[in-house]
């Protein structure tokens, strides 16, 4: 992540309709940070992905998904997983609408662009380009997102839902 | 945009703060489950804000009930202590599933707002409330402050006519939407039901609004009326003046209407609850394991229904059939009306009430290759075992019927 919020990552290519079962099978729910990685290890070999980096790798992961990504269960361990192996960001055509939230509350931006699923691959880089509203591509082509709600936009600039919390309670007393 | 009655109740609740597209709402009530319950304890502990009013929450221990390896236990061990520590009123260790518990409480009434930290809270609409799931860290953050931040939907009228057959469930029903619908059809939607002829009995109603979320749902909702209140006057809740609808009526962004003498009974096809066809189309596919139970079968019409059933008969060789009520009060119903020995006698498995094999948490988790008819409410691949397993959703009459034969059975065949 860079200093003005814009991220550089590789992609993780999914479908549509992923859900969070597959994505962290429910066997995996712990409370520790370990375990929660593994089950999304696990996941990503479910969903046939092969490359599951561990937090080392020195680049960010960017996830683009088809329609309704991380529909079903609650569990926010699937999304504090993410957020544990440095996911800052994930593009979808569509978000479920838990998982959407739990996204901006743990601070990974949720990003709602159609076009960009259709047209690209795996493994390519991609750049978020926070303050112009799109993704650049490996050819410098622009293709833009939804804009943020202005109050996710301010729960993700705070960092997530508990930070929010903490500034709305300095703020109301 | 039509927002319906749960646009209505959202702007009851709204406390005037607005940001964006999203009103800061009060919350009536809280739903709590085990593990992600836990999940939220550390930073709670580190927000070291206290929870705003602890009679406005249900704690439930139903996921690991009782807990089946030591991690768990130690999870269960946790939110114990913290209910002691905190002082919580409502708390009940393994006495069923959360979503069964909390409408059989007097809680939830007709027009509140209730929050739970289960994607399955919407089960608690068919009580006329608009109930919807969250994250842990959603809910935490009600749990500090009383409110929430939430959009107004557009809304799905659906007009339910007719009588229903004595072969079709409200799994039926809810599929037969889904069928429809697919997986998003209801992304971000409130899908609220007008069941014109008080035709849907309660036990069906909360399996309906519990699924409405295999859609997308925000909530389902069916509109209170008599069958709602004579529920509420059964479990001492009734509450005076009784539910005012909005002076103005609800407005709509799409209309269904369903005519419930019409249905077929319908089945879930591997891996997804909006995989649907009619379980003729789907007959004769070979079964290991049925499973009845969960929060959208394990209800007390769905004990009777599936014993009624399995009476005088035997489940066919090789069949593992698993019961689990929904509930301890369901279970000790079930007793003594005599569908637990005609289950027995049939050959059936009975677990104690829980979560359990809905979720792959402990019991009956299936093999690679196993297929299993299931009355739960997702059948996601791996979600009850193996990823090679298999798993179909339908109601309990078609389940029980499947158990007979042992292949997927359309109950108008046995009954």
């Amino acid at each position: 992540m860079e200093k003005n919020g814009n991220i550089s990552g590789r992609v993780w290519r999914l479908g549509n309709h992923v859900n969070t079962d597959l994505l962290h099978p429910p066997s995996w729910f712990s409370l520790d940070e370990e375990k929660m990685k593994n089950g999304l290890r696990v996941g990503m070999e479910r969903l046939e992905r092969k490359d599951v980096p561990g937090d080392s790798r020195d680049e960010l992961v960017i996830i683009v998904a088809g329609e309704n990504f991380g529909c079903g269960s609650s569990r926010e361990t699937s999304v504090r997983a993410l957020f544990a192996i440095g996911v800052k960001a994930i593009v979808a055509q569509s978000f479920a609408r838990i998982f959407y939230r739990s996204l901006v509350n743990r601070g990974i931006a949720p990003l709602v662009c159609r076009e960009l699923h259709d047209r690209i691959t795996d493994g390519e880089l991609i750049r978020i380009i926070m303050d112009n509203q799109c993704i650049v591509l490996n050819n410098r082509e622009q293709i833009p997102f939804d804009p943020f709600d202005p109050h996710i936009k301010k729960i993700l600039a705070c960092g997530g839902l508990i930070p929010y919390l903490k500034n709305e309670c300095e703020s109301e007393t | 945009m039509g927002k319906g009655l749960s646009g209505a109740i959202i702007e009851q609740h709204a406390d005037g703060k607005k940001e964006g597209e999203f009103l800061r709402v009060s919350v009536d009530f809280v739903l709590l489950h085990d593990p992600l319950l836990a999940l939220l304890l550390p930073e709670l502990k580190e927000l070291g804000r206290s929870i705003l009013d602890k009679t406005k929450l249900l704690v439930t221990v139903d996921h690991f009930a009782p807990p089946s390896t030591i991690e768990r236990a130690n999870i269960v061990k946790q939110v114990l202590t913290f209910v002691e520590e905190e002082q919580i009123p409502n708390c009940l260790v393994y006495q069923g599933i959360c979503h069964q518990l909390l409408a059989e409480g007097d809680w939830v009434h007709p027009g509140m707002l209730v929050l739970g930290t289960d994607s399955h809270t919407t089960t608690a609409g068919a009580l006329g409330c608009l109930a919807t799931g969250m994250g842990s860290t959603d809910i935490l953050y009600t749990l500090v402050t009383g409110k929430t931040w939430l959009l107004l939907p557009k809304a799905v009228h659906v007009d339910l006519s007719g009588t229903l057959p004595p072969y079709i469930m409200g799994k039926d029903i809810i599929l037969e939407l889904l069928e429809g619908a697919g997986e998003s059809g209801f992304l971000y939607q409130a899908v609220e039901f007008y069941d014109r002829d008080s035709a849907v009995p309660m036990d069906d109603r909360f399996s309906i609004c519990n699924m409405a979320v295999e859609g997308g749902a925000k909530n389902g909702l069916f509109f209170p009326d008599e069958v709602t209140r004579t529920y509420i006057r059964e479990r001492g809740g009734q509450r005076e003046p009784w539910f005012q609808f909005p002076e103005k009526e609800p407005a709509y962004d799409n209309k269904i209407k369903m005519d419930l003498s019409r249905l077929n009974p319908k089945v879930a096809l591997p891996h997804s609850p909006a995989n649907v066809c009619d379980v003729e189309d789907a007959k004769g596919e070979e079964i290991d394991q049925v499973f009845i139970g969960s929060c959208t079968g394990g209800r007390l019409r769905d004990l009777k229904v599936a014993a009624g059933i399995l009476r005088n008969r035997k489940v066919a060789k090789g069949i593992r059939l698993l019961i689990v009520p929904a509930s301890q009060d369901i279970y000790r119903n079930a007793i003594e009306k005599g569908y637990i020995q005609d289950i027995l006698n049939a050959g059936g498995t009975i677990l104690n009430p829980s979560c359990g094999l809905c979720g792959g948490i402990d019991k009956g988790i299936l093999a690679a290759g196993e297929t299993c008819i299931s009355t739960s409410n997702r059948n996601f691949q791996g979600r009850m075992g193996d990823p090679a397993s298999r798993v179909y959703l339908a109601s309990p009459l078609t389940a029980a019927a499947t158990a007979l034969r042992g292949t997927i059975t359309d109950p108008r065949e046995v009954l």
